[in-house]
């Protein structure tokens, strides 16, 4: 067992007109043993190159992967002790589902074939699939075969496990239950795991830790909680997060904040982390957002409801300064509190919440306070 | 309101039921316009014209010589009735059947196999100068038999290949036909292949197989329908050349189907029920080629 390190990697593709791409842009990192890395981004943003770099399926342009000492840029596929599971299953159609498990063990072990017949057993077994070890690939249901995939995989007890949007053809209430069962499986193997996905609640809600990746170059890498609550530039601020950040241009005055729509005094320690900068984008998550239904303080704000999306356990609530076509920003309020359409509401938003971040460079300047401890014992 | 709905349905569904039918078979008769019914008469007059030259082939060879002179070929033989011309056809074709099946099977068998590795190497594995190759495979295609005769002629008589050995001549067209077949083939390989998910051969190469085994168990077994086009096509193809045969074989003793019937045509000019006997019996293979592999192909083609 052993950790797995990208240093510095690149993948630069040349077109077939001389044009080079560069789809992987000086990556590093380091997914320990046992760690559930996930690797999330938009489409094209060379989160699968990364993953078939580490395969073996793409070769490193330059950079260095390792695999605990060894370096494995030039090895195999093969001679890498790596398993994949891929987004379309690559199920062999013709094998039964032993075939399809059995044939790593064959092809890559000297293992006996009555060990081999144990080894399946039991990893069918632990995915529930024991009973359909005869069956064609085409004869099972787009889960089972998701499952058959995974068990392709474990049968080989490889040091790194790797996994292409391994959901992503999955209808959603089973996505979520794959989730956990995917979750809990990789504790169960503990043994180190990349995840690519452009689904950021897989994300989220699998990952010990998040590497974002945009245009190739990483943008940050974290535990989910930290890409959530601070993250590093307006990339990560906008793409983790359901409904996404509002984000407000904003030029500062001195100790103000202007935008098209509204002022915002902040606070010397607030102004303290901007420096130099004042031109500025000014975020803020949507349930960050207090809905009142009256009041002038500090940072509070008259508001039209635009549309309002009820969720059930909580309504995403879109405001408009006054226009009704000015750009709305969404606000996320409790399910049970009503609100409707046309209705004005004064919106409250919390200094503590703000993420300042620059606007040319994206970098956050400033991001909001967190008291996680506060809050937990505020609640039992 | 919600009464008359409830009730409503229920006898209405009976009548669209009954009308249904009705309307299908009065359907059926309403689109029998004169224009339809001159479009049909057309259309059997053509299936008849086409049709009438293997009708009259087939009445020919169950005829006897004087059944042959008396009566019209597209008369059925009734009166002069005989399997005769099928029994001489048969013992003077046997040889040369064996001979045409001893070339084309493995002929056959051989272009097809050797055109999906080509196909495999063109698709699912990456190389340099992959495009050249394909190119020369592609312009292969189109070289016509007559311009290739006289060096292909010349080539194998300083190979001498027939002066070793007395079936020499026929080893000599079975290579010609595998490699003038591996184009053709590889094409076809090629286009079936380009639609045969990578993933799947990247799964293999992480499980550890190498090229070979990759063809051997994945690919190969997943290549069935396309064999079976294959298969079809050069079997046809072989088993009706004349040309390659013509050049190539000298000794009787070697001559294939194609060859013989000319053969038989020649030696019994008059005896015409013999001649369509022996075609018949010369086109059969192919014709079971294709409803052995029938199924296969409809497969292939699809795919």
């Amino acid at each position: 067992m052993a950790d797995l390190q990208l240093d510095d990697v690149t993948k630069v593709f040349t077109e077939r007109d001389g044009n080079e791409i560069t789809a992987v842009d000086d990556v590093s990192l380091t997914i320990e043993d046992g760690e559930f890395l996930v690797l999330v981004g938009p489409s094209g943003c060379g989160k699968s190159t990364t993953l078939r770099m580490v395969a073996g399926l793409e070769s490193i342009s330059s950079g260095q992967i390792r695999l605990g000492d060894t370096v494995v840029n030039e090895m195999k596929p093969k001679e890498r002790d790596i398993a994949m599971v891929f987004q379309s299953y690559a199920l062999y159609p013709h094998m039964t589902v032993r075939e399809n498990m059995s044939f790593g063990l064959e092809e890559s072990t000297d293992m006996p074939a009555t060990q081999i017949t144990e080894t399946v057993e039991s990893a069918a077994e632990m995915l529930g699939i024991g009973d359909l070890l005869e069956r064609k690939p085409d004869d099972l249901s787009g889960g089972q075969q998701q499952r058959v995939a995974l068990g392709r995989a474990i049968v080989r007890d490889p040091e790194v496990f790797l996994l292409d949007e391994p959901l992503s053809n999955l209808d959603a209430k089973l996505r979520a239950q794959m989730r956990t069962e995917l979750q809990r499986l990789q504790e169960d193997l503990d043994v180190a795991t990349i995840y690519v996905t452009h689904d950021q609640t897989e994300a989220m809600t699998m990952a010990d830790k998040i590497a974002i990746l945009n245009d190739g170059e990483l943008q940050q890498v974290g535990t989910p909680l930290e890409c959530y609550h601070e993250p590093a530039n307006l990339f990560v601020a906008s793409f983790i997060g359901e409904p996404s950040m509002n984000f407000f241009d904003a030029r500062r005055d001195g100790t103000q904040l202007v935008t098209d729509q509204f002022r915002y005094d902040l606070a010397d320690e607030t102004v303290a982390a901007l420096g130099e900068h004042d031109d500025l984008v000014l975020g803020v998550r949507p349930e960050d957002i207090e809905l009142r239904s009256t009041g002038s303080d500090e940072h509070s704000y008259e508001t039209t409801v635009d549309v309002v999306e009820p969720m059930g356990n909580e309504n995403n609530v879109y405001l408009t300064f006054g226009d009704k076509h000015a750009e709305s920003f969404v606000a996320t309020i409790d399910g049970m509190n009503r609100v409707e359409a046309g209705q004005s509401v004064v919106a409250h938003i919390p200094e503590e919440a703000i993420h300042l971040f620059d606007r040319s460079s994206g970098r956050a300047l400033r991001n909001r306070t967190l008291e996680p401890t506060a809050v937990a014992e505020a609640q039992f | 309101m919600t009464a008359d709905t409830t009730t409503e349905p229920e006898p209405e569904d009976d009548v669209n039921g009954d009308g249904d039918d009705n309307d299908e078979t009065q359907g059926h008769l309403a689109r029998l316009s004169p224009g339809r019914i001159a479009l049909y008469g057309g259309l059997l007059a053509l299936v008849a014209a086409y049709l009438s030259p293997l009708y009259s082939g087939l009445t020919t060879a169950f005829k006897s010589q004087d059944a042959y002179r008396e009566t019209s070929p597209l008369q059925p033989p009734i009166d002069g009735f005989t399997v005769d011309p099928w029994l001489t056809a048969a013992s003077e074709l046997a040889f040369a059947m064996l001979n045409s099946f001893a070339l084309t099977i493995p002929a056959a068998v051989l272009s097809a196999l050797f055109g999906s590795l080509a196909a495999y190497g063109l698709t699912k594995v990456d190389w340099r100068g992959q495009a050249l190759v394909l190119v020369l495979f592609l312009a292969a295609v189109f070289i016509p038999y007559q311009a290739v005769l006289v060096p292909l002629r010349q080539f194998w008589s300083m190979v001498g290949l027939s002066q070793i050995h007395p079936r020499g001549e026929l080893v000599e067209l079975l290579i010609t036909h595998v490699a003038y077949g591996i184009p053709i083939c590889t094409i076809l390989f090629r286009s079936y292949y380009q639609t045969l998910d990578g993933e799947l051969i990247e799964a293999a190469r992480l499980d550890g197989a190498s090229l070979a085994r990759i063809y051997r168990k994945i690919v190969l077994p997943l290549s069935i329908p396309m064999f079976a086009v294959t298969l079809i096509y050069q079997f046809t193809q072989i088993w009706n050349d004349f040309l390659f045969a013509l050049v190539l074989l000298s000794n009787r003793a070697n001559y294939v189907v194609t060859l013989e019937l000319n053969a038989l045509a020649g030696s019994m000019a008059t005896d015409y029920s013999v001649q369509m006997a022996g075609a018949f019996i010369a086109a059969l293979p192919t014709i079971l080629v294709y409803i052995l592999f029938g199924e296969q192909f409809a497969k292939g083609q699809t795919m």
